[in-house]
């Protein structure tokens, strides 16, 4: 389980996570939403270790992602999708996905190379294997990103809104991908400005603005007429999205 | 009366110079990069007081001549640290640290060329510091130094000609030996500036190549 107690972070005088409290189970898959600068992204930096809390506590099977010596495990459990891809350059597609078997999980490199083909089999990319990032489209990439991942094999994904650099018939192509995963019973927290997708693969939505956590609803319920005390920002926000 | 022909004596000389020149060249531009690779890695990793007198040091160094650097260790080692060193001690600690403090420039400079994103997406996958470093930093910060790096090495070589003003018998001091006893100073300087022209050519040849292979993974081609 993903736990996430009482989460503060702040750039400077800008608090950007005020308080966030989420628990993330085994098997669900976690949208979270909000408008731009709500915090989305730094909470999944925060929940993967790439930024410092200043206050409050993220655990990852009970790992303490604040304790340096907890951190490793935390991560070997977790992998992180990025919205920009984040590619080594200087390897191949099968070199980026092997290079973290190999050296982490002590995976042989032969093995660990004849799983990356399989992945990038999966995700129809099997004839691109050798090639470089700069030799790939921004799809090809970011399908690359999402096998590096999953060549850790772990028990959960978060994925840092992944499509928004992509153009629409890219972005499909991911979209399946992660809905596969999703059918498959992956742990996803997912990142995005994909209202209508994350309705249709999310277990549960979480809604952040300007920080807070404003609800943490089931999909079904997030989406219905009925939305609480949060239902006129979250109404605003859909509306926006869905014109946009 | 004075013989002043050229014999074929001359051209073992002119060899030995060329070798002792080149020894020196290679054994100060290997400890130089090694140096100035580490205090670039301290650097990265802001190592404390280690990071600070690395900065002091590589400034001092690359702002003064190198032949004041050369004296001075050459003259001042003896006078103040009692320590005797022979010209080609002196000449050896002299350029690798002046070679080391350029070095420490480029280094610095081509590491923090390499995104943060992509560290970040190794740290997450669980990598260490140590294999960061190996993996995504090294292979891609050698591809963006190589460059200046040859152009370093190549003016590096040249500044090698200094070290025959404290007895070091190199390329330039079998020149001026010649050009004494043959009186023939135009042939003697054009032989002399051939040779090194043609060993500053082998090395920007070399450092080409080098960046050919380790940019091979970049779509750009050039114009």
């Amino acid at each position: 389980m993903i736990s996430v107690r009482g989460v503060r972070k702040a750039f400077g005088t800008a608090t950007v996570l005020d308080g966030i409290d989420l628990d993330v189970h085994s098997g669900e898959v976690v949208s979270i939403l909000g408008s731009s600068g709500s915090g989305k992204s730094t909470l999944i930096r925060c929940m993967n270790g790439l930024e410092k809390l200043d206050g409050g506590r993220i655990t990852i099977d009970d790992f303490d992602v604040s304790r340096p010596k907890e951190l490793a495990e935390a991560r070997k459990r977790s992998a992180t999708v990025f919205q920009l891809f984040n590619l080594y350059p200087h390897m191949t597609a099968v070199q980026n996905i092997a290079l973290a078997p190999v050296e982490v999980l002590k995976i042989p490199r032969k093995q660990a190379e004849a799983d990356a083909r399989a992945l990038l089999d999966s995700v129809g990319l099997s004839a691109r294997a050798d090639a470089f990032p700069a030799q790939l489209s921004g799809g090809q990439r970011q399908r690359v990103g999402i096998c590096r991942a999953l060549a850790m094999k772990p028990r959960y994904l978060l994925l840092d809104e992944i499509t928004s650099a992509l153009d629409p018939e890219m972005t499909s192509d991911v979209l399946a991908i992660l809905a596969k995963l999703a059918r498959d019973g992956t742990t996803m927290v997912f990142v995005t400005h994909e209202i209508e997708f994350a309705r249709t693969i999310s277990s549960r939505i979480v809604f952040l603005d300007k920080g807070q956590l404003v609800v943490d609803l089931p999909t079904a319920e997030f989406f219905a007429a009925d939305g609480g005390m949060a239902k006129p920002r979250i109404a605003q926000f859909l509306s926006k999205m869905r014109k946009d | 009366m004075r013989y002043t022909a050229f014999t074929s004596y001359d051209i073992v000389l002119l060899a030995q110079g060329l070798g002792v020149s080149l020894a020196l060249f290679l054994a100060t531009t290997i400890i130089g990069l090694l140096l100035g690779s580490l205090w670039a890695i301290i650097r990265f990793y802001r190592v404390p007081v280690l990071m600070q007198i690395v900065t002091v040091f590589a400034e001092l160094l690359k702002n003064s001549p190198v032949l004041v650097q050369l004296f001075l260790v050459f003259f001042g080692l003896p006078a103040f640290a009692r320590l005797n060193v022979t010209p080609v001690e002196a000449a050896v600690i002299t350029l690798s640290g002046n070679t080391a403090a350029f070095v420490y420039v480029i280094a610095v400079s081509a590491i923090e060329s390499i995104g943060r994103d992509q560290i970040e997406a190794a740290r997450v996958s669980g990598l260490s510091r140590w294999q960061v470093l190996r993996h995504i930093i090294a292979p891609q910060a050698m591809a963006f130094a190589i460059g200046p790096l040859t152009g370093l090495l190549v003016n590096q070589l040249q500044v090698t000609s200094l070290i025959s003003v404290i007895g070091v018998v190199d390329l330039t001091k079998i020149g001026n030996i010649l050009n004494l006893r043959t009186l023939k100073p135009f042939i003697v300087w054009a032989i002399v500036g051939g040779l090194y022209y043609v060993m500053a050519k082998l090395v920007a040849f070399g450092g080409a190549t080098l960046e050919k292979r380790l940019r091979a993974h970049t779509a750009w081609k050039g114009l």
